[in-house]
């Protein structure tokens, strides 16, 4: 039975005041601790960000310090997420109606989402110090606004997407029945979205833990930021070389993920059911008790039924009839088409100015320098072949060995998500420690660092790929007594194939943005770092040489960029051509 | 020669004992009774066949050629007439219908639709007890008027596609409006322009006289897909417009319940759209767009997604919603590719032409609500829009109201496989060689948009003759459908090779190559001066499959080229051309 149903008929009938009882006490007794929960942790955290700047230096490893870090560095993960939400709503529905706009604006986003974090960081710092010389809140704003950088893109494409792929039918609806653009944002576009932007904010949230030590803590020319957070605390205690606090770290960090999953990513994928367009072969249909709770409440919907409905039901009207009387009087409204204009001409002469103040500071790269990154980006780009090579060597074999038997996956997949959502970064510090022990450098490390950001994609994508092999076609191969080599070759590998490109494709992007991380790192008081496009792009950011950082930054972003047209794009291109099974 | 029952049956005649005449045509077969009556003077005849029961007149009229068919009916009263007609067993009608001149057919179409059927107990008393004329409905005011609306898009190398060829249309009030087409004939965007969905690249669309710019049409839209929001209840859907307008909440509510109770879904206002069966789904949509009372509804195929058993009761409801005015609705715009349902439903129906689209045809049905699909009326409606579909260069009938429609200067190939066709002319010959397109669609339980692509290419091809809605082989049809694999192919190849520009462009264009390959790209754009981009791909599907079947030449995906196949048989049979 869908739960949908039961939400349906469960409903209490009246509007009267939410009745009383132990058990239903006790039931509601965690919403309200959690309401109360988050609002004290809003007070503090604005306290502390309007104070003055000064105490940020000190990091203490204790670990009864680890609860306010962790606090502070789930609010900072928050607040970047709830800008990332603003930004990709905004600038996906700008892309997806405006044609002119759209032709500029996704390839924009497709360069930068190809750059890696540090790159803004410059910017980013000196611009939010500048705005509050002298609160904390400048140098907080600029690492949420840093973690913003490396979860926004995504979100944004995905947004993008999913309006763009709004069957023509529904929009049809939409305009013959005269929605107002509030109905239709909430009754067709947001719905339509839903899944995707879901999916794509826990991938973002989960990039946001993998790059929060960069976030946190970073030294930028002759100054020294540290913001009290679980990523500042974990690079203090890899400085420090304290094994027991890293430890203590990594599992409050590792505690704190699978419960944002629980109490977060879970309930709302549950409820995200009913956004399913289609379903297709639901035989699970997730669940989350969580989800169940805040059903089974009575606070909840006496809420939603004194507050939220009324509201929404004023404001649907309210732009309803905005609507009406706006369609009469046709476009009195609008904005001037000079103004548009006007803007236009504004923004372009930005960027044409930004354009010739950047070849201006690009012109004085030496050849050294040049040499230096032309260098970088060729072990660079031999370590992330290599990562995905390696990848796919165990993924391929794994994943299909998975992905065929129902119950092994069954078992697996739970463990592997949980294996995933630990950030590589966070365990780093014990790798290079096992690797130092064992005589090796940061170039294996950082292969071995790319390898465990990275694999986890393939691995999910080749688990789902070899799970949606059609039962009829393994039935041929036992038939006709296909060899293994056989088996792999006529069915396996074609079948996997548009699976594996998109998990490449995913991989590929992550391991160059990874690099920055992983082939330059601070441990033991001493930096660690290996010949690569990330270790230059890290260390012009140390130490402030912007014409490097630029200049290195415009190469990666250059490769991702063109890396993607040459290979992914035709690659993908193929797989949903020849390789797609259909249904 | 005179047989002994025609002397017999010329003596009681003479003596006017009709009994006797009448008792010896009924110990007769019917091939007889009708060479017998044949046999009279014609003024015996038609005084002898008025006094004929409805059963053994019926019989034997079906015997004789169609207009002495044509004047023996017509020596009845235009009731009993229709009764006759009606007794007629379908297939003999069907023919005789077919063979009728067009005037004569005209004629005939509208003394029987003007006719009541005569109560047949009381033939020999005449003039009694007549059932009220039946009233038809009237057109009535328009409401939305077109005014040489035109529809074209631009290519992406900057072309422009015609869509739609100006055309006035209008709307009116009290009438149910079919616009009736093979899919790709622009019909539905021709119900965009008039719902103010899209704007046409030229002309006016007017409501009440008013721009359709300028004013917010009340109007609710029918989708073939239904169009609605998965993650909303059924409830929650009706009430959509309904929010849009404006209207609180217990009205709100009150109303979209009333709308679902119309449509017989009461107790599913709970529901989600994805837990009801597609007929649930479309009355979901049907209470959608009836909710808000809207003075035009605006259908595009609204049945096609659904089962036929689904759709055909979906119909009859909807027909009685409309003629019991249970809807505040006055006008319904139908588009459909279905003939039976554009007759069954509709006041009036307009065919379209493709590319671009044009108007065909324009009438009205004057039959009455409910109809029969099997009355002769109804059956000369879907014969005389066979007519016109499947004869782009037939001279307008009685219905059609435009001048002659110009044949495009450019070859369009039908949308069909060489399989489809192979299959047609085998069923074809089973039969004899002879078919009415009609009974063809009925009994291979295909739609039009199938059938008549296919029909097409047989024509094309020189297999077979399409003719006043018949379908007949060819005698190169008959040996291609008698002859095994290897000959079909052979006899297939001759065909397109003689008869079909594109696929001799690109036999030249590859023999001309020294590698005997051309990239498919360069017949693309050779196509895509003529067509939209959708259509287009058409050609190049159906293109592809022909030069394949026939094996003259394949192609590499790979590459995405076309490479000539030179087998020596190619070369043989090209210089040993069958003289027939």
């Amino acid at each position: 039975m869908p739960q949908s149903i039961k939400n349906g008929s469960s409903r209490p009938a009246g509007w009267g005041i939410v009745p009383g009882g132990a058990t239903s006490l006790a039931r509601e007794l965690p919403i309200v601790l959690a309401g109360m929960g988050v609002f004290y942790s809003v007070i503090a955290f604005a306290r502390y960000w309007s104070g003055p700047i000064g105490s940020q230096a000190e990091i203490s490893l204790h670990p009864a310090a680890l609860p306010k870090y962790a606090l502070f560095s789930v609010l900072r993960l928050a607040i970047a997420y709830i800008f990332s939400f603003v930004f990709t709503l905004v600038y996906g529905y700008v892309a997806a109606y405006n044609r002119k706009a759209e032709r500029f604006m996704i390839p924009l986003l497709d360069t930068l989402q190809s750059i890696p974090v540090l790159s803004f960081l410059p910017s980013v710092m000196i611009s939010m110090a500048a705005l509050f010389p002298s609160r904390q809140l400048g140098i907080e704003l600029g690492s949420i606004l840093l973690i913003f950088t490396g979860q926004v893109w995504n979100m944004t494409f995905s947004f993008y997407s999913s309006l763009k792929s709004i069957p023509a039918e529904m929009r049809e609806a939409a305009l013959a029945y005269r929605l107002s653009w509030w109905q239709r944002f909430w009754q067709l576009e947001l719905p339509q979205a839903a899944i995707g932007l879901i999916w794509n904010s826990m991938m973002s949230v989960a990039g946001g833990w993998f790059f929060l030590m960069a976030c946190e803590m970073f030294v930028l020319g002759s100054r020294d930021f540290r913001l009290p957070g679980l990523g500042s605390y974990l690079q203090t205690a890899a400085n420090a070389g304290n094994m027991r606090a890293i430890l203590w770290g990594l599992v409050t960090m590792i505690g704190v993920i699978i419960l944002t999953d629980q109490v977060v990513w879970r309930p709302v994928i549950a409820w995200a059911e009913k956004f399913k367009v289609e379903q297709v072969g639901a035989a699970e249909i997730p669940r989350s008790p969580i989800l169940t709770l805040l059903r089974s409440s009575k606070l909840l919907p006496f809420v939603t039924r004194s507050f939220v409905l009324p509201l929404r039901e004023k404001l649907d009207l309210h732009f309803a009839k905005d609507h009406e009387t706006r369609s009469v009087t046709k476009g009195s409204n609008r904005v001037p088409q000079w103004a548009l204009r006007a803007l236009g001409v504004v923004v372009l002469a930005a960027i044409a100015y930004a354009a010739a103040k950047m070849f201006s500071i690009l012109a004085t790269t030496s050849a050294a320098e040049l040499r230096h990154i032309v260098w970088g980006a060729g072990a660079t780009f031999l370590r992330v072949e290599t990562v995905l090579l390696l990848a796919a060597l165990w993924t391929i074999p794994v994943g299909v060995a998975i992905g065929l038997r129902p119950r092994l996956s069954a078992i697996v997949q739970p463990i592997a998500q949980i294996a995933a959502s630990v950030p590589a970064t966070a365990l780093f510090p014990i790798i290079l420690l096992v690797l130092i022990r064992a005589g090796g450098g940061l170039g294996i490390g950082s292969i071995a660092l790319l390898l465990l950001g990275t694999q986890w994609y393939l691995l999910f994508n080749v688990i789902a790929g070899a799970t949606a092999i059609p039962e009829d076609l393994k039935e041929v191969c036992s038939t006709y007594q296909l060899s293994v080599v056989e088996r792999w070759r006529k069915l396996f590998l074609p079948a996997i194939f548009p699976y594996l490109i998109t998990g490449l494709v995913t991989a590929s992007g992550g391991a160059w943005n990874a690099s920055i991380v992983a082939e330059y790192f601070h441990f033991r008081g001493q930096t660690i770092s290996t010949i690569g496009l990330g270790a230059i792009i890290s260390q012009a950011t140390d130490s402030g040489n912007y014409r490097l950082l630029l200049a290195a930054t415009l190469v990666m972003a250059m490769i991702v960029v063109t890396i993607n047209r040459l290979v992914w794009r035709p690659l993908y291109a193929l797989a949903s051509d020849r390789f797609r099974l259909e249904a | 020669m005179s047989s002994p029952i025609v002397e017999r049956l010329r003596d009681a005649v003479s003596q006017a004992r009709w009994n006797e005449a009448v008792a010896l045509l009924q110990t007769s077969a019917a091939p007889q009774a009708a060479e017998a009556l044949g046999e009279l003077p014609f003024e015996q005849q038609q005084s002898l066949f008025r006094h004929l029961p409805l059963d053994l007149a019926a019989g034997v009229v079906a015997q004789f050629p169609y207009y002495h068919q044509y004047v023996l009916l017509h020596s009845l009263p235009a009731g009993e007439m229709r009764a006759l007609v009606d007794k007629i067993n379908p297939d003999d009608r069907m023919r005789f219908f077919d063979e009728l001149p067009e005037e004569a057919w005209q004629r005939l179409m509208d003394e029987l639709s003007s006719a009541v059927p005569a109560d047949t107990s009381g033939r020999h008393e005449p003039e009694t007890a007549r059932v009220p004329e039946p009233k038809l409905p009237q057109p009535g005011e328009p409401i939305i008027e077109a005014f040489q609306i035109e529809k074209s898009f631009e290519q992406p190398d900057g072309r422009e596609i015609q869509i739609i060829a100006p055309m006035d249309l209008s709307v009116e009030s009290d009438s149910i409006f079919a616009l009736l087409g093979p899919s790709g004939s622009g019909k539905s965007t021709l119900l965009r322009i008039l719902s103010g969905l899209t704007a046409p690249s030229s002309g006016s669309v007017r409501v009440h006289g008013q721009p359709l710019a300028s004013c917010a049409p009340n109007i609710g839209i029918v989708f073939q897909s239904f169009a609605l929001f998965p993650w909303l209840t059924v409830l929650e859907n009706v009430e959509v417009p309904l929010v849009a307008r404006g209207l609180e909440h217990p009205e709100r509510h009150h109303q979209a319940l009333e709308a679902l109770a119309m449509v017989g879904l009461k107790g599913f206002e709970n529901a989600y759209p994805k837990e009801l069966s597609g007929g649930m789904k479309q009355r979901v949509g049907f209470a959608r767009a009836l909710a808000v009372n809207p003075e035009v509804l605006f259908m595009d195929e609204p049945f096609s997604a659904l089962d036929v058993l689904t759709a055909e009761n979906l119909r009859g409801e909807l027909l009685e919603l409309w003629i019991k005015d249970q809807i505040p609705t006055k006008s319904i715009f139908l588009v459909t590719h279905n003939i039976e349902e554009a007759v069954l439903l509709a006041d009036r129906i307009v065919v379209l032409g493709t590319h671009p689209a044009k108007i065909r045809a324009d009438f009205r049905v004057s039959l009455p609500q409910p109809r029969d699909r099997k009355s002769a009326e109804f059956l000369i409606y879907v014969d005389y829009i066979y007519k016109v579909m499947t004869q782009p260069e037939l001279e307008p009938g009685p219905f059609t109201k435009l001048p002659s429609v110009r044949k495009p200067s450019f070859q369009v190939l039908p949308h069909a496989t060489a399989g489809g066709m192979a299959g047609l002319l085998e069923f074809l010959n089973d039969r004899g060689g002879k078919e009415d397109l009609y009974h063809l669609a009925e009994e291979l339980l295909m739609e039009v948009d199938d059938l008549f692509p296919i029909v097409d290419e047989a024509v094309m091809v020189g297999f077979a003759d399409s003719t006043q809605g018949d379908v007949r082989i060819t005698p190169a049809g008959k040996e291609f459908a008698e002859a095994d694999i290897a000959a079909r192919k052979k006899l297939f190849r001759e065909a397109l090779l003689c008869r079909v520009t594109l696929i001799q462009q690109i036999q030249n264009a590859l023999q001309r190559k020294s590698d005997r390959a051309v990239p498919l790209e360069f017949f693309r754009d050779i196509l895509d001066e003529h067509l939209s981009q959708d259509d287009v791909e058409r050609q190049i599907e159906t293109v592809l499959n022909w030069g394949r079947y026939a094996e003259i030449f394949t192609y590499d995906s790979e590459t995405d080229r076309l490479l000539l196949i030179e087998a020596s048989g190619t070369a043989n049979s090209n210089e040993t051309v069958p003289l027939h």
